[in-house]
């Protein structure tokens, strides 16, 4: 029996073996995250150690398809390696890029840019109209998410100057001239999308893919001269985000909300305001309609203008942005506030219960057997609203509004439904969406009838030929500033409009803030407001990003 | 009959049941994606949907070919097959083939490190506990075992990431490669350092079946015949084990390792996930959740084949280990 007393030792050394995992999950299950102790470095990993003039970010999810603005890289942000022809400042104004003039014909169909002379490609050839038109020409038949539909042609008359003829006027045709980066037409092949070559501050240096992309300044670059010399971008999830940056090995990291209470050691929390807006969409027909593809359509609570003013003007935003987005938010009264398209005007005092409760006074709306719900013509005030589920802010914000509704009598039965099944749906029953683009387009085909129910555009079906008449104005405009004045007439002209004081087909409530944590000292410049999405917008002026000398 | 014959009539079944089980799990795959009610190509237009007008929808529907009928799609796509062309991926817009290559070896590498240690160590674990029975050693390990089967792979890669990454900094939080290094520069060392955490994930999740497995294989095995004959003459312990136990429960245990690849594909789906590891984990995910057939067929393709020959080496080993099944492929 004793023959082998190793076998005693054996099971001593296992027994102590299982200790060790017992006490290794246990510690795990104690402490949430806390902050890295000393003994973990700011770049304490094995590998490069990131210099001054180097950056290691993790902001956002891989551009599956590369780096090819054909196919739409760059199309949300900004292509980085590549230039496009015009671009918006931090205010969001219009700015020249590769473009030195541009104009519109009077009739809006012929759009003339002349470009700058003294670009290069990262690899030294000149960029020439002939290389916009081949990008232009390239991207129309790509089939990818870059619409071009609209361009009947694109010619190159010379070196210097490039013609695009569109089939209708379209103002918003400038977003495209915004953010399509030009490619090189001697340097564009079948893999270009994994190496780019373009006229953009930095070139790509190296794609590992699903892990990350290395990235040097370009010294060809025609404008101002980046502080950083090399880039590390990280495609991490969410929480492999935040442990990196916990564990101190990213400077940048784009982070959720839920983990905007957590602090983190030698980071700040950067708050940066956007335009990724969350707000509840009406049906705006009685029901009995039916949508462009003959789904049912309609609801008779939401169709009248009481219940919709009623409901905007009771919901405290300022609340349900303290509350649900941690106070990292902004009341949302548009679907593009702040922007250069939007209506001062069209804010408006929230958070009055009285007011609502006159407005469904004066619209017939009372509540005849006591229930806490006001009934108009036998129809009880109540209604669907749905959301995309597993999305929590979505949920949370759904709730809330339901509370604070409920408190005019009116009743919102709050439920989460997968996408696939909302959109079925969303034709006769409010739901909960988010917009938010850098392209007016997003407000027409919001509210426009030309297209209404089709998709996602309109799925209200609101119809008012005074707001289709601006907007197609506004279409026709042959500037940006000739056209903004119009988009905000649109919304309203003193008379009607798609705002609250018109006819509220929608109820905007909160513009979401995107966060990042910055380390500290790293000053990431002034931020445009940010569109729909989240992290990659913020790289759109990496190349005035620098060290706060004071504090590092 | 010859033992030559015997083997390629067996191989030329095996490869005839290899093909009928990949154009049975194409097909079946081809219609649950029809069923699905993911729309490919909103899901590959994504959030600038509302910038799209319904002509470059068209456009778009028109370049992957999906405004054929099912069928013709089906038919199409199984042509291709034969001539060797697994068709382009809408999402990664490279071809299917080039992707699965890429990524193959990177998953194959961390699926064989865990695959190894989860079978040593559930072996070694299985066979202690059924050895010492119902004492404090066995509860521990079936606890261990239990607890470990009941938690999600991404749990414990989030946990093991916690600590190992953040907490205590030994290891990288992610990726197959140190950040910003540049691919000349990158050793082996380098590599298995960043495939450790992922490794380990997999195989903590793999040890806890095979542990129980053997160990209940084992028991029954001690409780035969000539165990208590063993016994009688005086043979305890490892001896025992070694003489008598191990050759019993040794063909369980490697059909266990075997049929274990299908779950080792299932878990490094979500092991890469987590750690941004670059294998065909990624690529599997994205396809399913936003309908890219061909890339997904050619997914599913390949991973059945890599089941079914994980199935198939586990037979040829018991033919080759197992004297009375030897016999019978011989006769």
């Amino acid at each position: 029996m004793g023959r082998f007393s190793w076998r005693r030792g054996k099971r001593k050394g296992r027994t102590g073996l299982g200790i060790l995992l017992v006490c290794s999950i246990g510690l795990s299950g104690c402490a949430q995250g806390t902050a890295p102790t000393a003994s973990s470095t700011e770049n304490g990993q094995p590998g490069t150690t990131p210099t001054k003039d180097e950056l290691v970010l993790a902001v956002g999810t891989e551009p599956e398809g590369g780096f090819d603005p054909t196919t739409g890289w760059g199309q949300y942000g900004s292509p980085l390696f590549q230039s496009t022809l015009l671009k918006r400042d931090a205010k969001l104004q219009l700015v020249n890029d590769l473009a030195t003039t541009y104009s519109v014909s009077e009739d809006g169909l012929e759009w003339t840019v002349t470009l700058r002379d003294d670009v290069k490609f990262s690899d030294g050839e000149p960029l020439t109209a002939e290389d916009v038109k081949f990008t232009f020409e390239t991207a129309a038949k790509s089939g990818s998410v870059i619409d071009l539909t609209n361009m009947a042609d694109v010619k190159a008359p010379d070196d210097r100057t490039v013609v695009f003829t569109l089939k209708s006027p379209q103002s918003t045709f400038i977003s495209l001239l915004t953010t399509l980066g030009i490619v090189p037409e001697h340097a564009y092949g079948a893999d270009y999308a994994e190496h780019p070559v373009g006229s953009g501050p930095y070139k790509l240096v190296q794609w590992d893919k699903g892990q990350q992309a290395i990235v040097e300044a370009n010294e060809e670059y025609y404008g101002s001269k980046s502080a950083f010399h090399k880039l590390t971008f990280l495609y991490l999830d969410e929480d492999a985000a935040f442990a990196a940056a916990q564990a101190g090995t990213v400077d940048i990291a784009a982070i959720p909300a839920a983990f905007s209470k957590q602090q983190v050691n030698g980071m700040t929390l950067e708050a940066v305001k956007t335009v990724d807006n969350r707000g509840i969409m009406f049906p705006m027909q009685p029901a009995g309609a039916k949508s462009g593809d003959g789904l049912p359509a309609g609801n008779d609570v939401t169709s009248d203008l009481a219940i919709r003013q009623a409901v905007n003007v009771v919901i405290d935003r300022k609340a349900l942005v303290e509350g649900v987005l941690e106070g990292y938010g902004r009341p949302a009264y548009s679907v593009s506030d702040d922007l250069p398209w939007s209506n001062a005007e069209a804010v408006f005092m929230d958070a009055s219960l009285e007011e609502a409760k006159q407005i469904l006074a004066a619209g017939g709306w009372v509540d005849a057997d006591g229930d806490g719900i006001v009934e108009k013509n036998g129809v009880k005030a109540e209604f669907n609203l749905l959301y995309f589920a597993g999305d929590l802010t979505r949920q949370s914000l759904a709730l809330a509004t339901a509370d604070m509704v409920a408190q005019a009598g009116i009743k919102i039965n709050v439920e989460g439904k997968s996408r696939e099944e909302t959109k079925k749906m969303a034709y006769s029953n409010a739901v909960l969406f988010g917009w938010g683009s850098h392209d007016p387009l997003e407000t027409y085909n919001l509210y426009s009838s030309t297209h209404k129910g089709e998709g996602y555009y309109n799925v209200g079906l609101y119809s008012n030929p005074v707001v289709d008449s601006w907007m197609d104005k506004a279409l026709q405009a042959t500037s940006e500033e000739e056209a903004l004045p119009f988009w905000q007439k649109a919304e309203w002209d003193g008379t009607t409009g798609f705002s609250y004081q018109g006819d509220a087909p929608w109820a905007w409530l909160v513009n979401i803030d995107h966060l990042y944590l910055v380390t500290n000292g790293l000053n990431i410049g002034e931020q445009q407001i940010h569109p729909h999405g989240h992290g990659w917008p913020v790289t759109t002026n990496l190349e005035e990003w620098s060290w706060d000398n004071s504090t590092k | 009959m010859t033992g030559r014959n015997g083997w390629a009539r067996f191989v030329g079944f095996k490869v005839l049941r290899l093909v009928s089980l990949l154009v049975g799990v194409s097909v079946l795959s081809f219609i649950l994606m029809q069923f699905s009610p993911v729309d490919p190509i909103e899901a590959y237009i994504g959030g600038d949907m509302i910038r799209v007008s319904a002509e470059q929808r068209s456009l778009i529907e028109e370049r992957w070919g999906m405004n054929e009928s099912p069928t013709e799609r089906l038919l199409t796509w199984g042509q291709a097959l034969i001539q060797g062309d697994l068709g382009t991926s809408m999402i990664y817009r490279q071809p299917v083939a080039d992707i699965i290559q890429e990524r193959f070896m990177n998953s194959v590498a961390l699926m064989a490190v865990a695959w190894l240690l989860s079978g040593i160590f559930g072996f070694a674990l299985g066979v202690v506990a059924a050895m010492r029975r119902n004492s404090k050693l066995d509860r521990l390990i079936c606890w261990y075992c239990y607890t470990l089967a009941s938690t999600p792979v991404f749990w414990i890669a989030l946990l093991l990431l916690m600590v190992f990454g953040v907490w205590l900094g030994w290891l990288p939080v992610g990726l197959g490669v140190p950040a910003g290094m540049s691919a000349d520069q990158v050793t082996w060392g380098d590599r298995a350092i960043h495939m450790i955490l992922p490794a380990l994930t997999l195989s903590l999740t793999g040890v806890a079946s095979i542990a129980l497995h053997t160990r209940q294989k084992l028991t029954d095995v001690l409780e035969s015949d000539y165990i208590l004959f063993a016994r009688a003459r005086g043979e305890r312990g490892f001896q025992l084990f070694r003489r008598h136990g191990f050759r019993h429960v040794v063909l369980p245990a490697i059909t266990l390792q075997f049929a274990s690849f299908s779950e080792l594909f299932g878990g490094a789906v979500l092991a890469e996930q987590v750690f941004s590891y670059p294998g065909l984990g990624q690529a599997t995910v994205q396809a399913g959740l936003r309908g890219d057939v061909p890339l997904l067929l050619g997914l599913v393709m390949c991973s059945a084949i890599f089941v079914f020959t994980g199935n198939m080496v586990a037979d040829i080993l018991y033919r080759m280990i197992d004297p009375r099944m030897k016999e019978e492929l011989m006769s």
